[in-house]
């Protein structure tokens, strides 16, 4: 584990493999899930993540995905993440669905024991924040039913 | 077999229906492990599942590797090995009743990226989804209304653009609503809980609709709840605190065992008729401007309904082809589409250049110029309030929205308008106040409504790129630019008007007296006084001169 010492420098592709083997067996507390998005990549840089919405929060029931790309500095330098559901939170870009490093300490005091998954479970734990669990998320893609009753609103009062 | 799996994981490979183990963890954190072949397509290994977990399988999320599994892959296709992990997520059931709705939102199975960086969700979130268009708006039918018009019912999102489109916008700029909101204009109309209710009351398959269901009349007729909705439609995080209670409110009926079958009777009971009602448009023998929701809300039947609405208007050519229909809706205010369809160039002239009475005045001799088209394509808010800015104009305008006996003669003139006051009197009240129209006519109200405009056209080309079947999303907005045409028109209404002072009346209508004299009208004193009584509309001049004058 990339854990196990800070003075053993574990290489890239060793902190990779593993972490994709984690991913795989998913080991860890099981409300993310990750894995890597083309097997064929030698260099490992693009990955998936999954965060299954924490319970009793507006994120509830909620599935997340998240692209993460850990470049060639990766463990070195933190990946970039970003959300590909969109997702109204505080540290999370609105119109590009990216995790701002300034409004998520995670990456921006990056140690590179962290691992990917340790984003996603961070970032499952500021979705139970009080800033963000209550936060009115937008509504699921474009074809939610959801979307049109504010517009319906909108139209009423133009009635 | 377990230990099997395990053995076997080496020399699987080229065996074809090895069977491997593979281990699931639940969302509420269980663990168990399940054999199956990695053949097998994830729907298969969904249904084995089943006995295990005791989750329908339309309620099994399976994500992997951070994906989520789709029913029709198989489990080779993601990769997937002996003793890996696929974490099992308990979604929302698929809406029972939405045999037209739901088709991309239940199963995951259909998550297609639609726009480039940001793939919409797994759409596990629908558990306010059928509740949510009950309890989100009092008018839940409205916003559906596209989709259900559009005939298209799989391309669920082209419908709903236009909505969806003004929402994200409104979102975006919250000011815009927020200001558009506070116009005094619109206040006003919105707070006059029975203007509203008139409205819904005046369409009578919406009346059917309230007499079988008490409980809708209930909240139709209750001015509070009315004056809630308006309130929260003027402040956004209003609005947000109160869709998030009904969210709630959802979700616990939904948790409920007999829940969900009281939101399908809900839907069947309330939400079909309602859908019905309001796009009765496109019905032979239903006027459109009967019909307040179908008007403004338009073009939603435009593919199958189109020729209906040319036949009305006579403005539009009725071609009836799926494609999709950019043009705006066709003035259903304008009395004299034909002429006005003539005339594009001379109206949209008149602002463009000089605003000098004189060229107003020739205006006026067109009759009502469709000059809400104009107002239409004219996508820059500073024009427009520039040409309102316009000393010359404000004064022409003001004298006639001051004369409320003239602005009568305008309304009622219009033979679709009249229908329309007489169905509903409170309209007809509305547009006899002049303080009123003045308010709408006034230059910022028209500026908003411009701008508004220029944010909803700026959406539509890519909006159009999402449209694959030929849906007519894109012509969806032209609910809004009817909208604006309403709103041109009525202040073409006021400037439409003869300028006596500047023209004698005979010169003005030179054309139209001539046209009066072959009519068989040869009285010219009675001619000029009607043609200026109706601005110049032969044919309103004809009927004023039979003995039916327009009140």
């Amino acid at each position: 584990m990339g854990s196990e010492g800070s003075s053993v420098v574990v290489p890239r592709n060793f902190k990779l493999l593993e972490e994709l083997e984690r991913g795989e067996k998913g080991i860890g507390d099981g409300t993310v899930s990750y894995g890597m998005d083309d097997a064929d990549d030698m260099y490992m840089r693009s990955w998936t993540g999954t965060i299954i919405g924490p319970q009793n929060t507006v994120h509830e029931g909620r599935i997340y995905q998240l692209k993460l790309f850990c470049d060639l500095d990766y463990p070195d330098n933190p990946p970039t993440v970003r959300f590909q559901t969109r997702i109204n939170m505080t540290c999370v870009n609105q119109e590009t669905g990216v995790v701002e490093p300034s409004q998520f300490p995670m990456l921006t005091e990056w140690h590179r024991e962290y691992t990917m998954e340790d984003i996603l479970t961070q970032l499952k734990k500021e979705m139970i924040s009080p800033q963000n669990r209550k936060l009115n998320q937008p509504a699921e893609g474009s074809e939610d039913q959801k979307t049109d009753a504010k517009g319906l609103v909108f139209k009423c009062s133009i009635l | 077999m377990g230990g099997d799996g395990d053995s076997s994981k080496a020399a699987e490979a080229p065996a074809g229906d090895a069977v491997i183990t593979i281990n699931i963890r639940a969302s509420n954190g269980s663990k168990f492990s399940v054999q199956t072949t990695i053949e097998s397509t994830v729907a298969a290994f969904k249904a084995a599942l089943v006995e295990k977990c005791e989750v329908p399988v339309e309620q099994q999320r399976l994500i992997y590797k951070g994906r989520i599994l789709k029913d029709d892959r198989t489990l080779e296709s993601y990769g997937l090995e002996a003793d890996h992990t696929v974490h099992l997520v308990r979604g929302s059931a698929p809406q029972p009743a939405s045999a037209n709705t739901g088709s991309a939102a239940g199963t995951g199975g259909t998550n297609i990226p639609n726009t480039p960086g940001f793939t919409r969700g797994p759409g596990i979130t629908e558990g306010g989804g059928v509740g949510a268009p009950f309890g989100d708006s009092l008018f839940p039918g409205l916003g559906i209304n596209g989709l259900n018009g559009s005939g298209v019912p799989s391309l669920f999102g082209g419908g709903f653009s236009d909505i969806e489109q003004v929402q994200q916008q409104l979102t975006q700029n919250p000011n815009i609503m927020r200001e558009f909101m506070n116009l005094p204009a619109v206040q006003n109309l919105m707070n006059n809980p029975d203007l509203m209710r008139q409205l819904i009351m005046s369409n009578p398959q919406m009346r059917d609709l309230i007499d079988r269901n008490p409980d809708i009349a209930h909240i139709l007729n209750d001015p509070s709840t009315l004056r809630q909705t308006i309130e929260a439609a003027r402040n956004p995080e209003l609005m947000r605190e109160m869709m998030r209670n009904t969210d709630r409110a959802m979700s616990n009926i939904e948790s409920s065992p007999e829940g969900f079958n009281m939101l399908r009777r809900m839907y069947e009971t309330v939400q079909e008729p309602f859908l019905n009602a309001t796009t009765m448009a496109g019905n032979p023998g239903t006027d459109v401007a009967s019909n307040p929701f179908a008007a403004l809300l338009g073009n939603q039947g435009q593919t199958g309904d189109r020729s209906i609405n040319s036949s009305n208007t006579g403005s539009e050519t009725a071609t009836g082809t799926p494609a999709p229909n950019t043009n705006p809706l066709p003035n259903p205010w304008n009395s004299t589409a034909a002429t006005a369809g003539g005339q594009p160039t001379n109206t949209r002239s008149a602002p463009a250049g000089d605003a000098r009475l004189p060229s107003i005045g020739s205006l006026g001799g067109q009759g009502v110029p469709d000059m809400g088209r104009m107002f239409g394509s004219m996508q820059d808010p500073a024009f427009v309030s520039q040409f309102l800015q316009n000393p010359a104009v404000q004064q022409v305008m003001d004298s006639m929205l001051s004369n409320p006996e003239y602005m009568n003669q305008v309304l009622s003139l219009n033979p679709q308008m009249r229908a329309m006051m007489d169905a509903n009197p409170q309209m007809r009240e509305m547009m006899q106040n002049p303080e009123l129209i003045r308010q709408l006519t006034s230059p910022e109200a028209l500026q908003h409504m411009a701008s508004l405009q220029t944010l909803l056209s700026r959406n539509r080309p890519n909006q159009e790129q999402n449209q694959t079947g030929g849906v007519t999303g894109a012509g969806n907005n032209g609910g809004l630019d009817l909208l604006m045409n309403m709103f041109g028109g009525l202040g073409t209404g006021g400037l439409g008007t003869p300028n006596p002072l500047n023209v004698p009346p005979e010169q003005l209508y030179a054309n139209q007296l001539s046209q009066l004299q072959e009519m068989g009208f040869f009285d010219t004193q009675e001619n000029i006084r009607a043609l200026s009584a109706t601005a110049g509309n032969v044919s309103a001049a004809v009927e004023r001169l039979l003995g039916n004058p327009g009140l």
